[in-house]
């Protein structure tokens, strides 16, 4: 195997350095970009370029060495040279790949591997660095795998339909974008392992059978059909969507209400209709009037009085979960501020705002809550991660709140309670010019008005709900020194529908505290109609992608499909794929068992499934026969219908056929 | 000897769509000697060659090749087998050495001297681009990479194909040079009909995917006979005849050319009332041509408006 392995290496060194060259020369790019800005605050191993610089090429490069690796010796003879050797198949299948890989891992590994090299040496990159910043990086280097396997395979099927040759892509394209839903590093990590595993057995498969799909071992065969399914998904929906450009729009039914507050304190309800202009009305439901007109407010002019303000949430447990593995590998590190000569991070390992030097590119100390300390860990003292806080003046533990100074690199105390009301939450609130002009700090049993000095304006105590969370809205009425405190529970675990809660709403002023409050009824969950374009999307989806998606709780329609669009799914693959495939089956006389499994298959897989069987099938010709005159297939050696032998060629006379001696 | 016959096939038949490209073939090849496959363009020799070596999937119908199931040939067999593809296509990137280096390694009977030999016999230079070869020196190179694991059955698919008369002869040179060994076999499929006069034992004929002809060469050779019948004046319609290939006609002479001429072929012809009937030499070229050829009468008397200027 080993001269084989060599000779796909050599065979391919040429691809293999042009690759080299651009994915060196988009890495040079991703460094001229950092190096132009010393004030850049992203870690150039973990921010958006990098990463779609690398799933671009990983993707692309991989498909087109594992297509080449095939194509350059698609043609017959070549071919036939390379498989008539002592060797089998399987053999022959891994040491292509095991090249394959090789120069892969070369290609995409030497760059990426000095990149990282640049980007630790101290005096390179100002910004802190975690190993499992990297991850990302790796994932999208490992999908490039896959696409290798699905290039492999689209010149290696030997397809009918040529355009279904690429259809194998599909399985890598859907894979890709679902590495950064997975909530898990694990999950992402098994979807390319399954995903690599369903592509090489699909080519290994090709392999035996020179690409065709009768020849392959059961395993194969499997495969190939499985890996075939996500582009025939990908196929489906984009003709379903294209096809919907083809129907005229139509007003979507449903009805959608909301509670809004003016800037007077007032509070209103919106209530929208389809797709119709939204009907404003007062909290006993009588329609409010314009005083110009005498009319029903506009919601345009509705709007203009509409009060604004911040909104803070509060989560009573830990939705870390609800992140991605990804969004929380590039969040290790959160670029907090910049100064003239400094640029800080709040680093979530220590705790602390971990500050560098922009000349020289290298780590000046940290920032916790008992000051500065010229290392990363300070004295172990550690502000709270608070995900929510927006702001880049203050950072907090759970018993304070502390105004930090990066120019003196000292932090103060603004705000202190007790060990028993802890801090839940603290965001700043800024003025039209960003100014800052208040401080909202939310414990277990309080909330609290702050101005940047640290000096109180309100306090209202905090009853919260049973919910999940609590979204506190602060708007800031007319006259100035008038707020309104809008507390929304939101249900995320299970029965925790929004619906479920009341809405609690405080009117407060500076100075005086409370002045009133009000629970308002929660209101009714909204409730659309599905779109045509949902509709035809879910018409041509496999219903039991349909029926397990708000299991994986990613996406779209995570929280559940809509009936009537899974009625819409399985009614497609009933009553258009079942029969389309059970009609394929009888005319080539399909065992039972193997009508038996394709009907199951057409049933659960709707239209990709069935595009996916007749993409893998090869329907073999039919000729008459010469008995019963039916219809038969050639590839059997008696008739399906009267079992008689084919018939022997014609006899013309000139035939001239004797006893053949072996040579002595 | 081993008297099983190395190459076996039973109603093997291979379609392209609804078109047969092999029908129903049965054929047996017997170990040692030299058989040539032959047919036209498109008869279905390429595609017979593939299935025997697993390379097509036949539609239906079998066969075996040493003992060893066509549709799954281990590589034992592969070892035991060389094969010289139609197209003599090689990695153009390597050199002439480095295709030998390449080969040796998965053959363990690879014998360099004989790889060497034949790299030698067609003067190719070891470290010359197979890119850079021609037509026939690629050939030769193929030749000597397919000789070299000292194959016990060798299959040529249309080895003298682009070839030059020199590059040909050296070609057959080598064959003949392999048949030495009496337990070698040589299956090869072929246009050149001297080539298969010179070094073929046994021939078989495809005719429009149907094998028409399977038969020591000698056998084919006495089977197709041409008669030239003289008549006085315009030769008469010609009756059914048992085993006719072609008959031309032309003024004052009718040229008969059949197969398996008997007592009852001599017959009919006389009873043409000929004024003079003999027996005309025939070549093996011709005989083929007339066998592959379209059958029926061909006349070249013009008719008497045709005739007119």
């Amino acid at each position: 195997m080993k001269a084989l392995v060599r000779k796909e290496m050599r065979e391919n060194v040429r691809v293999a350095a042009l690759g080299l060259v651009i994915y060196t020369l988009m890495l040079l790019s991703q460094y001229r970009e950092y190096v132009a800005s010393p004030t850049n605050m992203s870690q150039p191993l973990a921010d958006s370029g990098i990463l779609w610089s690398t799933a671009w090429f990983c993707g692309v490069f991989g498909a087109v060495l594992g297509w080449l690796q095939i194509h350059n010796e698609r043609r017959p003879d070549l071919w036939a040279f390379l498989i008539h050797r002592p060797m089998t198949r399987t053999r022959i299948f891994l040491g292509k790949v095991t090249a394959g890989v090789g120069l892969y891992a070369l290609v995409v590994g030497l760059p990426l591997l000095g990149f990282i090299v640049w980007a630790r040496l101290p005096g390179h990159v100002a910004a802190p660095f975690e190993l499992a910043m990297l991850q990302p990086v790796a994932a999208y280097v490992l999908a490039g795998i896959l696409y290798y396997f699905a290039g492999m395979l689209s010149d290696l099927r030997q397809a009918r339909w040529y355009g279904s040759r690429v259809l194998g892509l599909g399985t890598a394209i859907v894979v890709s974008p679902l590495l950064s839903m997975s909530p898990e590093f694990w999950q992402s990590v098994l979807l390319l392992l399954v995903g690599a595993a369903i592509l090489a057995t699909a080519v290994w498969g090709g392999f035996q059978s020179d690409g065709h799909y009768r020849r392959q071992p059961a395993w194969g065969k499997a495969a190939l059909t499985v890996a075939l399914i996500p582009g025939c998904l990908l196929l489906a929906v984009i003709a379903a969507l294209l096809l919907r450009n083809f129907f005229p729009g139509r007003e979507r039914s449903g009805t959608w209400s909301s509670y809004r507050m003016t800037t007077n304190g007032s509070v209103f309800k919106s209530i929208q209709v389809a797709d119709r202009p939204a009907e404003i009305v007062d909290l006993e439901g009588k329609p409010v009037l314009d005083e110009k007109t005498g009319k029903p407010i506009e919601p345009n002019g509705f709007n203009r009085r509409i009060a604004t303000g911040p909104s803070l949430e509060v989560k009573q447990d830990d939705h870390a979960g609800q992140r991605t593995w990804m969004q929380k590998d590039l969040s290790l590190v959160t670029p907090w501020r910049a100064t003239q000569d400094t640029l800080w991070y709040y680093w979530s390992r220590y705790g602390r705002l971990v500050g560098y030097d922009i000349a020289t590119r290298r780590c000046i100390g940290s920032l916790g809550p008992k000051g500065f300390a010229p290392d990363l860990a300070g004295g172990g003292d550690r502000f709270s991660d608070g995900r929510t806080a927006t702001g880049v003046r203050t950072r907090r533990t759970a018993s304070a709140v502390f105004q930090v100074d990066l120019e003196m690199r000292a932090t103060g105390t603004l705000f202190t309670t007790s060990a028993d009301d802890p801090i839940l939450a603290e965001d700043e609130i800024v003025n039209g010019d960003y100014g800052w002009q208040y401080t909202m700090v939310v414990t277990k049993r309080s909330v609290h008005l702050l101005t940047a000095e640290g000096k109180p304006v309100w306090q209202a105590p905090y009853q919260p709900a049973r919910a999940s969370s609590t979204v506190f809205h602060l708007f800031l009425l007319e006259p100035p020194g008038q707020f309104a405190l809008w507390l929304s529970p939101v249900g995320r675990g299970p029965g925790e529908a929004r619906e479920k809660y009341p809405e609690h709403v405080v009117w407060l002023a500076r100075d005086q505290g409370v002045l009133k409050r009000i629970d308002l009824p929660p209101l009714p969950a909204p409730h659309y109609g599905p779109r045509l374009e949902e509709e035809m999307t879910s018409l041509v989806a496999p219903p039991a992608l349909l029926a397990v998606l708000p299991l994986a709780k990613v996406g779209i329609w995570s929280s559940g499909v809509p009936r009537e669009l899974l009625l819409l799914s399985w009614a497609g693959a009933i009553l258009v794929c079942l029969p389309i495939g059970l009609w394929l089956g009888r005319r080539y006389r399909f065992s039972f068992a193997a009508q038996a499994g394709w009907a199951v298959f057409h049933v659960l897989l709707g239209v990709p499934g069935l595009l996916a069987f007749l993409s893998v099938q090869e329907w073999p010709a039919r000729e008459a026969c010469p008995i019963c005159k039916k219809l038969r297939r050639v590839d059997r050696a008696q008739c399906e219908h009267c079992a008689a032998d084919f018939a022997p060629p014609e006899k013309t006379g000139t035939e001239v056929f004797a006893p053949l001696q072996a040579s002595s | 000897m081993n008297e099983q016959p190395v190459i076996r096939t039973q109603g093997l038949t291979r379609y392209f769509g609804a078109q047969p490209a092999v029908y129903e073939l049965s054929l047996e090849v017997p170990r040692g000697g030299v058989f040539a496959l032959l047919g036209r363009n498109g008869s279905g020799k390429t595609t017979t060659i593939r299935m025997l070596l697993g390379l097509l999937e036949p539609t239906r119908g079998g066969g075996s090749i040493l003992g060893y199931d066509i549709r799954s040939l281990p590589p034992e067999a592969r070892a035991r087998i060389g094969y010289l593809t139609e197209e003599h296509q090689l990695y153009g990137w390597m050199r002439v050495r480095e295709c030998g280096d390449f080969q040796s390694r998965f053959f363990p009977t690879w014998n360099d001297k004989i790889f060497r030999g034949v790299v030698g016999h067609f003067n190719l230079r070891p470290s010359a681009h197979v890119k850079s070869l021609s037509r026939g020196e690629r050939a030769g190179l193929c030749l000597a990479l397919t000789l070299a694991p000292e194959p016990e059955l060798l299959i040529l698919d249309d080895p003298a194909v682009g070839l030059d008369p020199v590059a040909r002869r050296a070609l057959v040179e080598s064959m003949i040079y392999l048949t030495r060994r009496s337990d070698r076999t040589i299956f090869f499929s072929t246009h050149q009909l001297p080539d298969v006069e010179r070094v073929a034992d046994h021939i078989a004929v495809l005719d429009r995917s149907v094998l028409r002809a399977c038969c020591p060469l000698e056998t084919f050779r006495n089977s197709v006979r041409q008669v030239r019948l003289r008549f006085p004046g315009t030769p008469p319609a010609l009756p059914k005849i048992p085993g006719l290939l072609q008959a031309f006609r032309s003024e004052g002479e009718l040229r008969v050319t059949c197969v398996h001429y008997n007592g009852a072929t001599e017959a009919a012809l006389r009873g043409l009332a000929p004024a003079q009937m003999e027996e005309a030499p025939i070549s093996l070229e011709d005989a083929f041509i007339s066998y592959l050829g379209d059958r029926g009468e061909k006349s070249f008397i013009l008719s008497e408006t045709e005739a007119q200027p």
